[in-house]
């Protein structure tokens, strides 16, 4: 048991932190707010140079090589400082499942383009049904000939609007739902960008008679909830450390501005329901790093655990969450602001709660494996 | 980063599991606050501590020459899992002799207190069983205040004053007694010392005080012209604040795999009762035992994060408090959820031991009518979160 970081984890984090510091400061994030394509390229090209999107995988395919803990920890610098940028939907929800489940072709021809930074990516899992069972998948591929034929509606697909290429869940038959990797010109694809609270450019993607060479498959034709449940064991964890980078932050804020603020002669921080409330939320804090490192660890050593990933991303889902309410309310009306840079982590919770999975999604699939496991008085 | 323990870690796991299924009586659970109360339990209590000590399992941590077997914190974290897993009582010699007594005399005691007494707490006998006297009527959370004084005459000390909630002082052979020996001191912390006293001595009433639902817990003790050798005190006179605060660190390691393994233990309890009787079917009900295992999992690596903390040789400061807090807020939701399941079984008087109707022996009840007097007793929680604002987010003294 040990839970020092190494000194290439340390260089990681202490690099990203000063990277995104300067080169993403928070006027930037508010201009990227209001920005069309909702990411600065030019800081894209720098988060590549940086080694950011290869970062974990193999140096065949122009990465690093570094382990899924290292991505761990880069993602919660990304969420410390926000990242405007498709990034966890290009490199977490889709170059690793290419690395998984692609042909060594398949891996050839994408994995480099990703780690270069030269192609964004994104998944097109979830329907107007905003869910995350395989029951949410309606659209369909169609078989004809050499391809699919696609039909149908993607609803919440990050970063669509500037997606080169779309890993689209789709049914491809009553039972067996497969992922497909479409390009973003392909004819008959329609995006527009959700009008969301964050502005973080969330499209509907309308697919009417797109055509996609069965080449494109990823992993088994009516295997493709595999790749989906690969995408909730695994790399929800890379979702929740972004959550918890975040979480983070918004408590050191809260914490400084509670021992600037001064009313009745006393700084705020000195008043106790102000200091119990900044105390719970930092235990809960504390409690989720613990859990985030765990599943990371896990998963780079190659024991992944269902039952773990999905308290990380429930724990995740509420801490953020009563992270920012109690900062605003610690905050009184200037954490009510646009000002306030709480602002910009708070109006951001909705979409990471969503992401693969809310709390209530994530309590069930707990309460699934409780059923089954065999507790220990019982098993000795 | 590394979540695994080692070989030797995993080891002892299964032999104390084996342990477990040799000298428990099968589908055994205990309770907190428990053992002290009952005769029978405490007998049982009391041959458990022995065949602990046996096994060098009851004080692992302290150096072999007391009676330890020099035994590194995760080994201990380990051993308090397990044991509070399976419920193994008897592993605290009364309050405080493994956890704080034995490693507070191994920092400052004299040789020939350390000679007499630590043998005696890692043999497992009855002799060395200890109480701890730290609260009094007027002195609880705010315990520098407190009142009860000893006085120097000649090579003894003289006290007299009353503490109060002292728990099993009626089981004790020792008592482990802060007093003022200052008060004058400019801050009150100043002036506190620490004694060994005999609870056989003349000048010592103890008098029970019973809990809500009955159990014998804790007592108030009374102290009349008690004669104290001067050799009984512990480290140096009006230096008890500072050891006490100092010694805690050692009583930290074991205190968050102890509550990890109890509750753990519960909360499997509640899965299976539920899967057996349907409820677990209830979506509502499924969902508050997957939010437990959530907190479960989470008071786990916490705690796993202190001991780390320790073990790196670093005095961790609001950690414990951080751990205490975190611990309380799940046993009052097991608490709650656990007799939610039981429902109108869970009116059953926790101590009729062999009604019929009882469910799952009675634990839930018990969790339910101690986890308040457990959740005081060391720190309430507010007093853990001042701790933690103060030390953990450097927020100002908010009292
Ligand atoms: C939507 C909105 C509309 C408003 N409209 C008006 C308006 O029309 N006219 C107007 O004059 N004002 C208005 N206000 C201001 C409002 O009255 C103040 O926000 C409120 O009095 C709190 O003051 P503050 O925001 O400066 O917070 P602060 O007083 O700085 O408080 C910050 C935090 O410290 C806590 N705190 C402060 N003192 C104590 C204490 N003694 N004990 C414990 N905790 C303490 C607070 O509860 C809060 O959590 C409005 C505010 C809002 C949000
Ligand atoms: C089951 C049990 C066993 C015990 N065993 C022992 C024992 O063996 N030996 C021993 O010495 N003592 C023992 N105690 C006593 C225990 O340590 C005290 O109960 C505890 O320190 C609180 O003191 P108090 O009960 O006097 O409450 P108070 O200190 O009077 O507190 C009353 C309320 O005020 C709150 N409060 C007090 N100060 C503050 C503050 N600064 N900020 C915010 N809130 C505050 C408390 O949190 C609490 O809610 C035991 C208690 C229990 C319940």
């Amino acid at each position: 048991m040990d839970f020092d970081f190494s000194e290439d984890q340390v260089m990681i984090i202490d690099s990203a932190r000063k990277f995104l510091e300067k080169e993403c400061p928070k006027n930037k994030i508010r201009e990227l707010k209001e920005d069309e394509k909702g990411y600065d390229p030019e800081l894209w090209s720098r988060m590549a140079e940086m080694g950011w999107m290869g970062l974990i995988l193999p140096e065949e395919y122009e990465g690093t090589g570094m382990d899924f803990f290292d991505l761990t920890i880069l993602m919660e610098e990304m969420g410390r400082n926000i990242l405007p940028a498709p990034f966890f939907d290009t490199v977490a929800l889709c170059s690793l499942p290419i690395l998984e489940y692609g042909t060594s072709e398949q891996k050839k021809r994408f994995l480099p383009k990703i780690a270069c930074g030269e192609e964004i990516w994104t998944l097109a899992l979830t329907e107007p049904s905003a869910s995350y069972e395989p029951s949410g998948v309606e659209l369909r591929a169609t078989s004809l000939q050499e391809d699919y034929v696609l039909e149908g509606t993607k609803l919440f697909v990050p970063y669509a609007n500037v997606a080169d290429r779309l890993l689209v869940v789709a049914r491809t038959s009553q039972e067996g739902i497969t992922a497909l990797i479409v390009d973003a010109g392909s004819q008959g694809i329609k995006t527009e960008v959700i009008p969301t609270t964050a502005h973080d450019k969330q499209c509907e993607v309308v697919f009417d008679k797109v055509r996609v060479p069965k080449d494109n498959v990823l992993g088994e034709v009516g295997k493709g909830w595999e790749i989906v449940e690969f995408l909730l064991q695994r790399v929800s964890v890379l979702k929740c450390a972004e959550m918890l980078g975040g979480a983070q932050f918004v408590l050191e804020m809260a914490n400084s501005y509670a021992k600037e603020r001064v009313q009745f002669d006393k700084p705020i921080g000195s008043f106790q329901a102000i200091q119990h409330k900044l105390a719970e939320v930092f235990i809960n804090v504390e409690g989720l790093r613990r859990l985030v490192y765990e599943a990371a660890w896990n998963i780079s050593t190659g024991s992944p655990s269902r039952l773990l990933t999905s308290m990380v991303k429930a724990k995740a889902n509420e801490v953020y969450q009563q992270t920012c309410i109690q900062g605003v309310k610690v905050h009184g009306a200037i954490g009510f602001t646009e000002e306030l840079d709480l602002s910009l982590y708070f109006l951001r919770t909705k979409a990471s709660e969503f992401m693969l999975g809310d709390t209530g999604f994530h309590r069930e699939r707990i309460a699934v494996e409780l059923e089954d496991y065999q507790p220990l008085f019982m098993s000795v | 980063m590394d979540f695994k323990f080692g070989e030797k870690e995993e080891k002892l796991r299964k032999e104390i599991r084996e342990f477990t299924k040799k000298e428990l009586p099968p589908g055994w659970l205990s309770s907190m606050l428990e053992e002290e109360s009952d005769d029978k339990e405490w007998a049982f209590a009391m041959s458990m501590s022995k065949k602990l000590a046996e096994k060098g399992w009851l004080t692992m941590s302290w150096p072999e020459e007391y009676g330890g077997k020099g035994a590194s914190l995760w080994e201990q974290l380990v051993y308090s899992e397990e044991a509070s897993y399976w419920g193994i009582p008897g592993v605290t010699m009364g309050i405080g002799g493994v956890d704080w007594v034995g490693p507070s005399l191994m920092m400052f005691g004299t040789a020939e207190q350390k000679n007499k007494y630590l043998p005696l707490i890692a043999s497992g006998e009855p002799d060395g069983i200890w109480c701890t006297a730290y609260s009094e009527p007027n002195a609880g959370s705010d315990f520098a205040k407190i009142r009860t004084r000893a006085v120097r005459e000649g090579d003894e000390y003289v006290i007299n004053g009353q503490k109060i909630w002292t728990s099993a002082a009626h089981r004790a052979r020792w008592c482990w007694l802060a007093v003022k020996t200052d008060p004058d001191a400019a801050k009150p912390h100043n002036g506190i010392s620490v004694f060994v006293v005999d609870m056989k001595s003349k000048g010592i009433t103890v008098r029970p005080l019973m809990n809500y639902v009955g159990l014998h817990i804790f007592n108030e003790v009374f102290f009349d012209d008690l004669r104290v050798p001067a050799a009984n005190l512990v480290g140096k006179e009006n230096n008890g604040w500072y050891q006490l605060m100092h010694s805690l660190g050692y009583e930290r390691g074991s205190i968050a795999g102890r509550c990890y393994g109890y509750n753990k233990r519960i909360l499997d309890e509640l899965i299976v009762y539920t899967r057996g009787n349907g409820l677990f079917r209830e979506r509502e009900i499924r969902h508050k035992l997957a939010d437990i295992a959530v907190e479960l999992e989470t008071q786990k690596v916490l705690g796993y994060e202190t001991v780390w903390k320790m073990s790196k040789g670093d005095s961790p400061v609001y950690e414990p408090s951080r751990d205490k807090v975190f611990n309380d807020h799940i046993l009052e939701r097991l608490a709650m959820l656990g007799t939610e399941i039981l429902g109108g079984y869970s009116q059953i008087d926790p101590l009729s031991r062999n009604c019929k109707w009882t469910k799952l022996n009675g634990h839930m009840e018990k969790l339910f009518w101690l986890f308040l007097g457990f959740a005081f007793a060391a720190g309430t929680d507010e007093v853990e979160l001042n701790i933690v604002g103060q030390f953990g987010l450097k927020l100002p003294k908010s009292y």
